[in-house]
């Protein structure tokens, strides 16, 4: 394979040009959407109520430890994958069989095999659970990539769904799976929605750490020089497939954290929170914040989950197509960023 | 790094600390409107459900505020959408009850979406009033839960005596992979079974599938009786009985309320004919029900899923009677002893009251045969009501 001088400077030049930090002074736009974002989301989350502010916050973490595990794979390796949904499902379902009260009277209408298990018993089981699966899934993905990556993601995700919803001795199908076990250190049960918060922006911590410590080690240097041109970086003597199995295992145990960690806060999971289309949104939170930055992630679900809740305190749309038109009002806001932030909010890297 | 601009942001958080001390020590004058929260699933899959129930709960509250409100106050409803799924439903409760401080929430109309914020209601010691949810689990989700809706449990139960009753004594079930038809579908078996009758043959389908063939073809070898169709979707119900008559089968077919609903009845055409379904139905002798009916037609220029949209309604006027009683809409102990103690008569029926688990007791369940397509008419709504299901 020939490979022009030029082709490998640049190779060299886009993939170790590169800090991971957030760069307030470079920049008005990016200065202005971080300023924007956050001084908004304060103000939001503050004027609205503690409680509200504390339930969004969860949801924000939760999302966020999904959007900035699921860049790793897309944003910094550039495989487009729309099938993280599905490691999501698997650590929330992970946790909801191991530690659902097995006598809890609902369970034995179909009866299901739960063990009772402490939520930091669950947690690890879950985490790797995800892992083995993203295993198995990634050897196979291995042989893809670009649009083909997309469509057997997509794959993956209808058919981890599937099983959430048909496997029924395992999953209750439909039914859902009630009284997930909470949180609970040395017997102080972390039941209050703050202590949670806290727990999940604890998780976020450790997600955000790891995931630095990746992207800025070698590895994360071989990671984003497999997106710019694979078959250049193979050239120098690197197992690519290695990397990206390792990368991809990586992000779905975190999604898989975030499962269990979502499993725990509903107290009831049901397939409907796993669909393709939540997939999307995820992808949607990372392409908004910017590709290849977990600073960016954040913001990303920050953002969309503020935008997603601030929408239910439009007032002057009619109780019967609150729902509707709040779903067509993000969907315009979506457009618009996109339309003159194609890069994202922070990003510098375009799909 | 721009510290300058951190120190904005802490300045602005400060800010809007100050301002929500400021605001939140107003005082409730005894003259303002009653606010309850409605919950509903208005996007997502359960949207005509929610959306019905919303507007049948609009149209309670501007009749009861045009007749002079509840003892001279207005009654006023916060709407939110729960979307059909636990993560919604959570985020649109908190909302409500933190935002809107309210303490009694009619809804929701999704098994999922109200199983979700239970937990949290009855932690919170918030009233949750759903006229439309039917997971059988339901009944176990507290103190603090109630709902005018027949779980699916008294449904399949009634279905599993409307069949020992015409002498079937093989059935065939297909069912779809969502909890409500699931629901129906287990338990019309087991207390079919429980009766002596026998399970030959039973086939599950996802939402978006348009082909039964295969599978009808499997039930059907299985020399049943009749067939039982749980369905959650029209589109799916009116299918399997066009295509179940296509292969020959001329057996008789029995169904939950989907299957005979309009699109239903479209798709079916003549095939549907001889359908009997077991739910619950508005009594055509109810002047009340007809009447509800008639102003929602006026109102909204179209009915449709009649009973769940008489139930979302009846739920206004038990909760307006609630607190009528109580005079205080934060006052949710009160209004859960009133609705243990109330028996009403509205557009569902009359007499009914709830038991110790928040269940309603008094509604029964219709059966209802589908006519031959010629008689059908946008009133009658293509069926006719055989009477109440057999007991027993």
């Amino acid at each position: 394979m020939a490979l022009s001088s030029h082709a490998i400077s640049n190779l060299v030049r886009r993939t170790r040009d590169f800090t991971e930090r957030p760069r307030f002074a470079k920049g008005n736009v990016e200065l202005w959407a971080n300023l924007l974002i956050i001084s908004w989301a304060a103000a939001f989350m503050l004027w609205q109520g503690v409680g509200f502010a504390i339930t969004v916050s969860t949801v924000f973490a939760i999302w966020a430890i999904l959007a900035v595990s699921l860049n790793l794979v897309v944003g910094y390796t550039g495989l487009l994958s729309v099938g993280h949904i599905g490691f999501f499902g698997i650590g929330a379902y992970a946790m909801a069989i191991l530690s659902s009260d097995a006598s809890y009277e609902q369970l034995r209408t179909e009866a299901i095999p739960t063990f009772g298990w402490p939520f930091f018993a669950a947690l690890p089981i879950s985490v790797v659970l995800a892992g083995l699966v993203a295993v198995v899934v990634g050897v196979a993905f291995n042989r893809f990539r670009d649009d083909i990556y997309v469509l057997v993601s997509f794959g993956f995700a209808v058919i981890a769904f599937n099983l959430f919803l048909n496997w029924r001795p395992l999953t209750r199908g439909a039914f859902g799976i009630h009284e997930i076990a909470r949180p609970e250190i040395g017997g102080w049960t972390l039941s209050g929605p703050f202590e949670f918060l806290v727990l999940a922006l604890v998780f976020l911590g450790i997600v955000v750490l790891i995931s630095w410590f990746i992207v800025t080690s070698s590895f994360g240097r071989v990671l984003r020089a497999i997106r710019e041109d694979e078959q250049a970086i193979e050239v120098f003597g690197y197992q690519t497939a290695h990397y990206k199995l390792a990368i991809w295992v990586i992000s779905a145990m975190m999604a898989g954290l975030a499962g269990a960690l979502f499993g725990s806060w509903t107290s009831f999971i049901d397939p409907n929170s796993f669909v393709l289309l939540e997939s999307i949104l995820l992808v949607s939170i990372v392409i908004l914040g910017g590709l290849a930055t977990i600073w960016g992630s954040i913001l990303g679900a920050m953002a969309f989950v503020m935008l997603e809740e601030g929408m239910r305190f439009l007032p002057f749309l009619p109780p019967e197509f609150i729902g509707q038109a709040r779903q067509v009002v993000l969907g315009i806001l979506l457009v618009l960023l996109m339309l003159f932030r194609p890069q994202g909010l922070v990003g510098r890297f375009r799909l | 790094m721009n510290i300058f601009s951190w120190q904005r942001i802490a300045a602005l958080g400060l800010l809007a600390v100050l301002v929500v001390a400021a605001v939140g020590c107003g005082e409730a004058a005894s003259d303002e409107p009653f606010r309850i929260g409605v919950m509903e699933s208005v996007t997502g899959p359960g949207e005509t459900y929610g959306t019905v129930a919303v507007q049948s709960k609009e149209m309670a509250v501007a009749e009861i505020n045009a007749a002079g409100g509840i003892n001279g106050r207005m009654l006023e409803l916060v709407v939110e959408d729960s979307k059909c799924n636990a993560q919604d439903a959570i985020t649109a409760y908190t909302k409500l009850t933190d935002v809107d401080g309210v303490k009694i929430i009619l809804g929701t109309s999704c098994s999922g979406a109200m199983l979700g914020a239970a937990p949290l209601a009855e932690r919170d010691g918030v009233i949750m009033f759903s006229g439309l949810a039917t997971n059988p689990d339901i009944a176990e989700a507290g103190d603090y839960i109630f709902r005018t809706s027949l779980s699916d449990a008294t449904v399949g139960v009634d279905t599993g005596n409307v069949l020992w009753a015409d002498g079937i004594r093989r059935l065939a079930t297909i069912s779809e992979s969502t909890d409500y038809a699931e629901g129906v579908r287990r338990t019309t078996a087991e207390h079919f079974q429980s009766l002596g009758g026998e399970i030959v043959a039973e086939e599950r389908y996802a939402s978006d599938t348009t082909d039964f063939r295969t599978q009808l073809e499997k039930l059907l070898g299985a020399n049943p009786d009749a067939l039982h169709i749980a369905a959650q979707s029209e589109f799916t119900g009116g299918t399997i009985i066009k295509q179940v008559r296509e292969l020959g089968y001329d057996g008789p077919i029995y169904a939950d309320v989907v299957p005979i609903g309009t699109t239903a009845l479209e798709i079916a055409g003549d095939a549907a004919t001889g359908v009997k379904a077991i739910t619950p139905d508005l009594d055509p002798a109810n002047a009340k029900a007809q009447e509800v009916l008639a102003n929602f037609k006026d109102r909204y220029d179209y009915v449709t899923l009649p009973w769940f949209l008489g139930s979302a309604y009846d739920n206004v006027y038990i909760a307006a009677e609630c607190l009528k009683k109580t005079g205080d809409d934060q006052d949710a102990d009160g209004f859960r002893d009133c609705m243990y103690e109330i028996t009403w008569s509205g557009t569902i029926g009359d007499d009914y009251s709830f038991d110790e688990k928040g269940e309603v007791v008094g509604l029964s369940n219709a059966v209802l045969e589908v006519l031959p397509t010629a008689e059908r008419t946008e009133e009658n709504g293509g069926y006719k009501v055989l009477g109440p299901a057999p007991s027993g």
